[in-house]
């Protein structure tokens, strides 16, 4: 039993096989596509249907009747099968073209040439294509194999959409005109002249009809077999404006696919150079872990969230390759109009690709983000042996053992410890002063970090190391913190809080400046400011005891009393004293003082 | 170099001359031209011919008419053009000419044996 489709074949109707159908379906898909627009497809298709609509109906003896897939195989063998229809164009493109209305350019088509081929005969069908020597592609593809492999890629992707020639006319194709600068200035020349002769020709062809249908129109009462070949000249003018639009209509498309062109090779361009930069990218993250390529391993320290470094980079890979090689396979597609195509299997497999890798990059990105949602501290608290009549002296310290710093990230460094081990080092560290009423001096270290779940974070903090000593009345804390590779970097931070008997004198060194707050601020009594100079703890601020008294200025302006930067005068009922840079002078009621550049001058009543 | 490939190319290269010399007398529809060329075993399967029609009539050598048929679809009925008439002939001494001259090479005797 089998199922049956109705047809429509050059309007007969027809009962077929399904089978038979899909057979019928492949075979004028085929032949479809041996046939260009210019050589006139839509038509040649058009008869050839007819044709087959009349073999079928020879086949039929009536209505009922339902064609098999036996009757689809013999109009197929007396059809031909799809190569038997191409036409060798170049056969005939030497014919005068001056007879010819539409001229059909067909210019040459990359295929493979498998007869003079080392592996797939990409090279020499490029050379056919360039019109160069087939030696100087293949040295092209060797320096590119050198340039991380990209020539093999490139190769294997031609190798796959690249055609073979197979058929003579085919093995013409690819040997025709090669595509160089000249070829194509002298295709935009015919272009253009082409319309212009046919311009000229419809223009003069439409004067001569215009001046022939009015000589006829004159005659036309007298001679009634003018008459036809009036309708003749009006047909002829039809025929010329055609010509005309016609010619029009080709220039316009050849601009089109011109620009086409062009944009197709801009495609490929941005295409490959994505393509061969992410290969490039994805080869060297790759092979970090065989050569060490020293700063990657930073990446795998910030990667808190544990995907593998592979992972990322292969679903980043198809991410953003595919895309690109969407764009690369639409410019070749433009390009080279007989490009096979990759098929849909393929496209489906790698839009699925796709969107499965942009998907997973989503969630690791979620992932890493939730290695931060939680921040946990551990506080380690000490008294320091110091009294509120001593002074405290602070001073950081570095540390000596840490060499060879690679990279300087603004989070963290990677160091090696004395062990030539590999330790997460940091500076996050911020020093902060507060009072208080007890009579000791406390230091408390709080070390924070953050992870995925309190337990996770509360352990970071825990590995946190960070040391200070104090002697001497002098408490010397490390600038950096470190911490096993192991644990990540997950923000890890120290914050040292000091406790200070109110009273107590402070002298902080100026290597703790950048550890302290900018201002001084309700968390620290402290700031940046305040460094190098004795200070002395109250309840809420802090006092300095070395620093220069505040000049302060005076203006006083009464008429009794007048005090400003360079005199003082006063004024009572019965005296005044005037002191400016004249000098001094005193007057009262009984005795005037005046003491000036000239002397001293006294003068009394008395 | 393989064979089919030859004696394909001699054949489409006077195929055209042939379509043209079927319709000289008589406007003709696809059918009957695909017989008298299959009758002279000039063609072997009918698909070579549909484009090199199209391209005739493109080119101006022939021109068609629609003719209803009782037992199909309608017809196309081809027939040559004054500019198809004229090119048969220039054709026709061509091939007059090049058959001479290709008896004459091949039934040559070798002359320096002579």
């Amino acid at each position: 039993m089998n199922k049956t489709v109705n047809i429509n074949l050059a309007g007969i109707f027809f009962h077929i096989d399904e089978d038979a159908y899909l057979k019928l379906q492949r075979y004028l898909e085929a032949i479809k596509r041996s046939f260009t627009d210019s050589q006139g497809r839509s038509e040649i298709i058009a008869d050839i249907e007819a044709r087959i609509a009349e073999l079928f109906n020879e086949r039929v003896q009536n209505d009922k009747q339902v064609i098999g897939i036996k009757q689809v195989d013999e109009v197929i063998a007396i059809m031909g099968q799809p190569e038997d229809y191409i036409v060798d164009d170049e056969i005939f493109e030497d014919e005068p073209s001056t007879t010819y209305t539409k001229k059909t350019t067909k210019s040459k088509k990359l295929f493979r040439d498998a007869d003079n081929s080392y592996v797939g005969g990409v090279s020499s069908g490029l050379a056919h294509y360039f019109g160069i020597d087939t030696i100087w592609i293949r040295l092209a593809w060797i320096i590119l194999i050198f340039g991380l492999g990209t020539g093999i890629l490139l190769y294997i992707l031609l190798w796959i959409l690249v055609p073979e020639a197979k058929t003579t006319a085919e093995k013409i194709t690819m040997t025709g005109e090669p595509v160089n600068i000249t070829n194509i200035e002298k295709k935009i020349k015919d272009g253009f002249e082409n319309v212009t002769d046919t311009v000229g020709n419809a223009a003069k062809n439409v004067t001569e009809s215009v001046g022939a249908v009015a000589k006829n129109v004159g005659n036309s009462v007298s001679n009634a077999a003018k008459n036809a070949d009036f309708k003749k000249q009006t047909s002829n003018i039809k025929s010329s404006s055609q010509t005309f639009f016609d010619a029009l209509s080709n220039v316009i498309m050849f601009m089109v696919k011109l620009i086409a062109k062009f944009v197709g090779i801009l495609l490929i361009f941005i295409g490959a150079v994505a393509l061969i930069a992410l290969i490039i990218g994805l080869l060297s993250v790759g092979a970090v872990d065989i050569i060490h390529i020293p700063g990657l391993d930073l990446v795998d320290i910030a990667n808190t969230g544990n995907t593998p470094i592979w992972l990322v980079s292969l679903l980043s890979f198809f991410a953003i390759g595919i895309p690109f090689f969407f764009l690369f396979y639409l410019g070749l597609k433009i390009l080279i109009t007989n490009l096979k195509s990759i098929g849909n299997v393929a496209k489906f497999t790698l839009l699925g690709l796709w969107l499965l890798s942009v998907i997973a990059l989503v969630v690791v990105g979620i992932r890493q983000a939730s290695e931060h949602a939680f921040e946990e501290s551990y506080v380690e608290k000490a008294e320091l042996p110091i009294t509120a009549t001593d002074t405290l002296m602070v001073k950081m310290t570095g540390s000596d053992s840490f060499h060879t710093s690679y990279y300087r990230n603004n989070g963290f460094k990677i160091r090696h410890n004395e062990d030539g081990e590999k330790i997460i080092y940091s500076t996050d560290i911020d020093i902060r002063v507060k009072s208080t009423t007890d009579d000791v001096a406390k230091i408390v270290i709080e070390k924070r970090a953050d992870g995925s779940d309190f337990e996770i974070a509360l352990n970071r903090a825990k590995k946190i190391n960070y040391n200070y000593t104090f002697n001497n009345n002098t408490l010397f804390l490390n600038d950096y913190l470190t911490t096993d590779t192991r644990n990540k970097f997950s923000d890890q931070k120290v914050d040292i809080y000091l406790y200070l008997p109110e009273g107590m004198a402070v002298y902080f060194n100026n290597s703790t400046q950048q550890f302290l707050s900018y201002y001084k601020n309700n968390n620290s009594l402290v700031s940046r400011e305040s460094t190098n100079h004795y200070l002395q703890i109250n309840a809420d601020d802090v006092t300095c005891l070395d620093c220069p008294k505040e000049d302060f200025e005076v203006d006083i302006d009464t008429p009794e009393l007048k005090i400003d930067n360079n005199s003082l005068e006063i004024n009572t009922d019965e005296n005044n004293v005037k002191i400016d840079e004249n000098g001094v002078k005193a007057k009262s009621e009984s005795v005037r003082v005046n003491i000036s550049s000239n002397g001293i001058e006294i003068e009394s009543e008395n | 170099m393989k064979i089919e490939n030859t004696k394909a190319q001699m054949r489409k290269g006077v195929l055209e001359f042939c379509i043209l010399s079927v319709l000289k007398d008589e406007d003709a529809y696809v059918a009957e031209i695909l017989d008298t060329l299959k009758n002279a075993k000039l063609l072997v399967v009918e698909g070579t011919i549909y484009p090199l029609l199209t391209r005739l009539k493109n080119a101006g050598l022939l021109n068609y008419r629609w003719e209803e048929s009782t037992s199909g679809p309608p017809r196309k009925y081809y027939g040559l053009t004054e500019t198809g008439k004229l090119f048969l002939k220039e054709l026709n001494t061509t091939w007059s000419e090049l058959h001479n001259a290709v008896t004459i090479v091949t039934t040559q005797k070798t002359p320096k044996n002579e």
